[in-house]
């Protein structure tokens, strides 16, 4: 399928690549159903988020494990349910990214991840009702940045290569 | 819109697929049991929009061009080894 984005032109992308967003979808573009997650440099852990309904609609996301190694979620047996996820690993997190011109305000939606079950590629946004987890968790590291944190991260952008190849 | 007095225990039923049951009454607090199909997002209103704008500030500050992406990660993680 060819698709015209605004960001990367005309791309073909294979129909079994496509992310069907179901229920509500991600809010505020419950009309946004299909997606498609791009890889555009390898030496980054973000990924676009492109919508095939609107090509001038896109995301910057990431692996919200790379952004807090400690993420801890419970995602409710209903939405397991409606996306037909039947084992923990079927499921992929991704956290929607705001970009800010100082690279240093930049967060993540840790309050709302995309969840994606990648055996169908069924998705949705999910709100932590019980967690408190901000909307706009700052990506740069918490006051004190330590080695092991640095290290923790770079684990986990190896492993989110894994991931995106899955995916994308 | 449609305004409608219940008491505790009494349900509305919005088509044949929605109950919203009175469970609780506390002073100024009501509790609320729904019952939706799973393709239904249920959600508090305060909450649905906070994530909705985020989504939407987020869907237009995602036209950085993506070198800037990459800039952005050596940026911050070349932050913590100055540390």
């Amino acid at each position: 399928m060819q698709i015209s984005t605004t960001r990367f032109g005309n791309i073909t992308i294979d129909e079994c690549r496509v992310i069907q967003m179901k229920g509500g979808g991600i809010l505020g573009f419950e009309h946004l159903k299909r997606y498609v997650l791009l890889t555009q440099n390898e030496n980054t852990p973000f990924l676009w988020l492109q919508s095939i309904d609107d090509g001038s609609i896109a995301f910057v996301v990431i692996n919200p494990f790379i952004v807090t190694p400690e993420y801890d979620l419970m995602i409710s047996d209903n939405d397991t349910r409606f996306l037909e996820i039947e084992s923990p690993d079927d499921g992929v997190l991704l956290s929607i990214v705001t970009i800010r011109s100082n690279p240093f305000k930049v967060t993540a939606n840790l309050r709302a991840p995309l969840v994606i079950n990648q055996k169908n590629r069924f998705g949705k946004q999910v709100i932590l009702n019980e967690s408190d987890y901000p909307v706009q968790y700052s990506l740069a590291v918490d006051s004190v940045p330590t080695e092991r944190s640095l290290r923790e991260r770079k684990e986990k952008h190896s492993d989110i290569k894994n991931l995106s190849t899955a995916l994308t | 819109m449609l305004i409608l007095t219940r008491k505790l225990g009494q349900a509305i039923r919005i088509g044949n697929e929605i109950k919203i049951t009175i469970t609780d009454i506390k002073g100024k607090q009501i509790r609320v049991g729904i019952e939706a199909p799973e393709k239904m997002a249920v959600h508090r209103e305060e909450v649905y929009e906070v994530i909705q704008k985020q989504n939407i500030l987020a869907a237009e500050s995602g036209m950085t061009h993506d070198d800037n992406l990459s800039n952005l990660w050596t940026q911050l993680t070349k932050k913590e080894k100055e540390t």
